[in-house]
């Protein structure tokens, strides 16, 4: 893109709306993807319209149903749930996004929430503390076991040139292996309880559980709250801090950061660690927000979800909140889609195709830039493009 | 004792050359792409789809043409990664975990709306082949009654050190994967290579896929590949990044999984000592290992993750 002069300079607010145009067009492609998709292999598109009702319903809640009750338990227990998912994904996600500002790919979230986790709900059932310490000890002791597992990629990188790719894949299959497969069902295996087994860890003490938020059955807990500050803290550590600047110096060149006089080495381990911790703490909040213990497997790849969340949210930490609570609703109401027999995983295909256009990102900037060539001296400033929703360049 | 040691070990062989070729296929197929200079972390997708397709065609068309199949359809998610990674320089690794998340939660939907959520119907397996002379020595017998996907396994990797290191494509190919610009120079177009190598890469690993619906078992179950497509991935890093390399370490992750498969069905007293999680996570601690106390470089392509823009220079 050709950089005008400061005349005509869009305003900040145009300029993130340009950017996060891509993200948002991904997002919207890939829902009509997918609604094209159910379209066809139900045969009718009224019972693709009735799946995303049902979805959005099952993330937002039902308003005909509050109409006909009134009970505003229409609407919080599916706010629960989309916030407990979005919580842990807003987790991932940033832990995802603050090593890609400084240029590392974190693929070793899924890693280090396990460990995480693990830490949590051991910590969560071992320990006994009063009521307000117990789960602030229990976050703590995630984000430590997990800002631990991201050292070893960054010391391979450093010393001998492995890419952190490749070595957090093996650090995942390391850590899910030895936990799912040998500490929860060995060492750390739930004691029987009156005769019937319990797959998993010993379910944790009442005081490490994080508090619900509402007394009506709704599982909003005080995760959600704790996402959006780590987003806010993660956006002013990188984007209001020194430090933060420096990091993002890396990501962008890290051999001018270097020349620079950044300490790179310093600043790669310092994000690394971080990225951990915060995928230690999705693990925690998986742990003492609703499973209370950790279970046979955790289930969804959340770590892995933290990369889609991360890119879909422009790697910037409010984006990814953003992207975030829009895939926990999409995913809390995606159970509700079992009952026109579409599976409940259903949101993650939605997730990944918008993933997959993000990562045309180019084809959506050569789509939005293309246009009749002005005449000279007039800037092609990114304004917002006319019709975007007809270009066909995102597949 | 011989006796029971020789058939101890027989059947181990067995079970490591009925599992092994999926993994040999795959890392055949990663070692192709990330040759070429693409990192190809999409295997395990591109196994998902292969798996998943030849599994539905061999439900109307006779399982060894289904093979073919399950081929189109790793190739058919490799295209879209060559699109995005060749044509417009997108990141391999970005775009590689998006064809993983979309296989994983796209084919788990088709799997619930066509057929059941575990699995598709059973199909014919792919005939078994009983290798006359071999079917009477003890020990090699283990070599005998797999289906061709096997005998294919152990051939490719040579045919495939010998595409690479003794012809010319194969010379171009790795250059692509090494210095794109010497390629370019030759009038040798680096997307042509760079694509065909990536579609190569997502037929064997579609190929792998069909290994494990149609060899190894008889249908699609669920959660196939189960991670298979980034153990080849380790293999490959094992391998150093050489078909006759990752070849070694298939064979080696496979001959880990046999062990731990036979140990869990006929001696489970041992796994009280050595829990199956030490044996899962064995060939990414291996990998790891190899890759910390290695002095000299990696043996990983100089350009691979590296987009080649032609406009660039």
């Amino acid at each position: 893109m050709a950089e005008p002069a400061d005349a005509g300079r869009p305003s900040r607010l145009a300029e993130s709306i340009w950017a996060s145009l891509p993200s948002a067009l991904s997002v919207g492609l890939s829902l009509l993807v997918c609604l094209a998709m159910i379209a066809v292999t139900k045969g009718s598109l009224a019972v693709a319209g009735e799946a995303y009702l049902e979805m959005l319903q099952g993330g937002l809640g039902n308003f005909a149903l509050f109409n006909e009750t009134g009970r505003w338990t229409q609407f919080t227990r599916p706010w629960g749930e989309s916030a407990t998912k979005a919580a842990i994904l807003t987790f991932t996600g940033l832990s995802v996004a603050v090593a890609y500002r400084a240029g590392l790919f974190n693929i070793g979230a899924q890693g280090q929430m396990t460990v995480g986790a693990v830490s949590a709900a051991v910590l969560g059932a071992k320990v006994s503390l009063p009521w307000g310490l117990h789960p602030l000890l229990c976050l703590l002791g995630a984000a430590v076991a997990g800002g631990a597992y991201a050292v070893l990629p960054v010391v391979l990188k450093l010393r001998r040139g492995v890419h952190e790719v490749i070595s957090t894949i093996m650090l995942n299959w390391i850590a899910v292996s030895l936990v799912e497969n040998w500490l929860v069902v060995g060492p750390l295996r739930a004691s029987a309880q009156a005769g019937q087994s319990i797959s998993g860890t010993d379910q944790i003490a009442a005081t490490a559980a994080l508090p619900r938020l509402l007394e009506d059955g709704s599982r909003l807990h005080a995760g959600f709250p704790l996402a959006l500050l780590a987003a806010l803290a993660a956006w002013i550590w990188l984007f209001r801090t020194r430090l933060g600047f420096e990091t993002r110096a890396m990501g962008q060149n890290a051999e001018a950061a270097r020349a620079a006089g950044i300490p790179s080495a310093r600043r790669l381990m310092q994000a690394m660690v971080l990225a951990g911790a915060l995928a230690g703490v999705a693990g925690a909040i998986l742990v003492l927000g609703t499973e209370l213990r950790f279970p046979a497997t955790l289930g969804a790849p959340y770590g892995f979800d933290g990369i889609a969340i991360a890119l879909i949210g422009g790697t910037h930490p409010l984006g990814v909140a953003a992207s975030a609570l829009l895939f926990g609703i999409l995913r809390a109401g995606g159970t509700h889609m079992q009952l026109l027999g579409v599976h409940k995983s259903f949101p993650e295909l939605i997730q990944g195709l918008a993933l997959l256009f993000v990562a045309g990102r180019l084809i959506w900037q050569w789509a939005l830039t293309r246009r009749p060539r002005r005449a000279p001296g007039v800037p092609a400033a990114p304004a917002p493009p006319a019709a975007p929703a007809t270009s066909g360049g995102g597949a | 004792m011989i006796h029971e040691v020789v058939s101890i070990l027989e059947a181990l062989l067995f079970s490591m050359l009925e599992y092994a070729p999926a993994l040999i296929f795959a890392s055949l197929g990663a070692v192709l792409s990330e040759r070429s200079g693409v990192v190809n972390i999409g295997v395990e997708g591109m196994m998902r789809m292969g798996a998943f397709a030849a599994a539905v065609a061999a439900l109307s068309v006779p399982t060894g043409v289904s093979a073919l199949a399950g081929m189109a359809g790793g190739a058919g998610l490799a295209a879209i990664h060559a699109y995005l990674c060749v044509k417009w320089r997108s990141d391999q690794v970005v775009s590689g975990m998006a064809l993983n998340l979309v296989a994983l939660a796209g084919i788990t939907f088709l799997l619930e709306s066509l057929y059941s959520p575990t699995g598709t119907p059973s199909i014919q397996q792919l005939t078994r082949w009983h290798i006359p002379v071999l079917a009477s020595i003890p020990l090699l017998r283990g070599i005998s009654g797999h289906s061709a996907m096997t005998y294919l396994a152990l051939a490719a990797p040579f045919a495939f050190h010998l595409f690479l290191w003794r012809t010319a494509a194969g010379l171009r190919l790795r250059s692509a994967g090494e210095k794109p610009a010497a390629v370019a120079t030759m009038g040798i177009s680096v997307s042509a290579l760079r694509t065909l190598a990536v579609l190569g890469s997502g037929m064997l690993a579609g190929l792998g896929g069909a290994a494990l619906s149609t060899s190894t078992l008889d249908r699609f179950e669920h959660h196939m590949p189960s991670g298979l497509g980034f153990m080849a991935v380790a293999a490959i890093v094992f391998g150093r990044w050489t078909p006759l390399g990752a070849f070694g370490a298939a064979l080696f992750f496979a001959a880990g999984n046999a062990l731990r498969i036979g140990l869990a069905s006929s001696a489970p007293g041992v796994l009280e000592v050595i829990p199956q999680g030490f044996l899962l996570a064995l060939p990414y601690v291996l990998t790891l290992l190899l890759l910390s106390t290695r002095q000299s470089q990696s043996g990983a392509p100089a350009a691979l993750g590296t987009a080649y823009d032609p406009e660039a220079r």
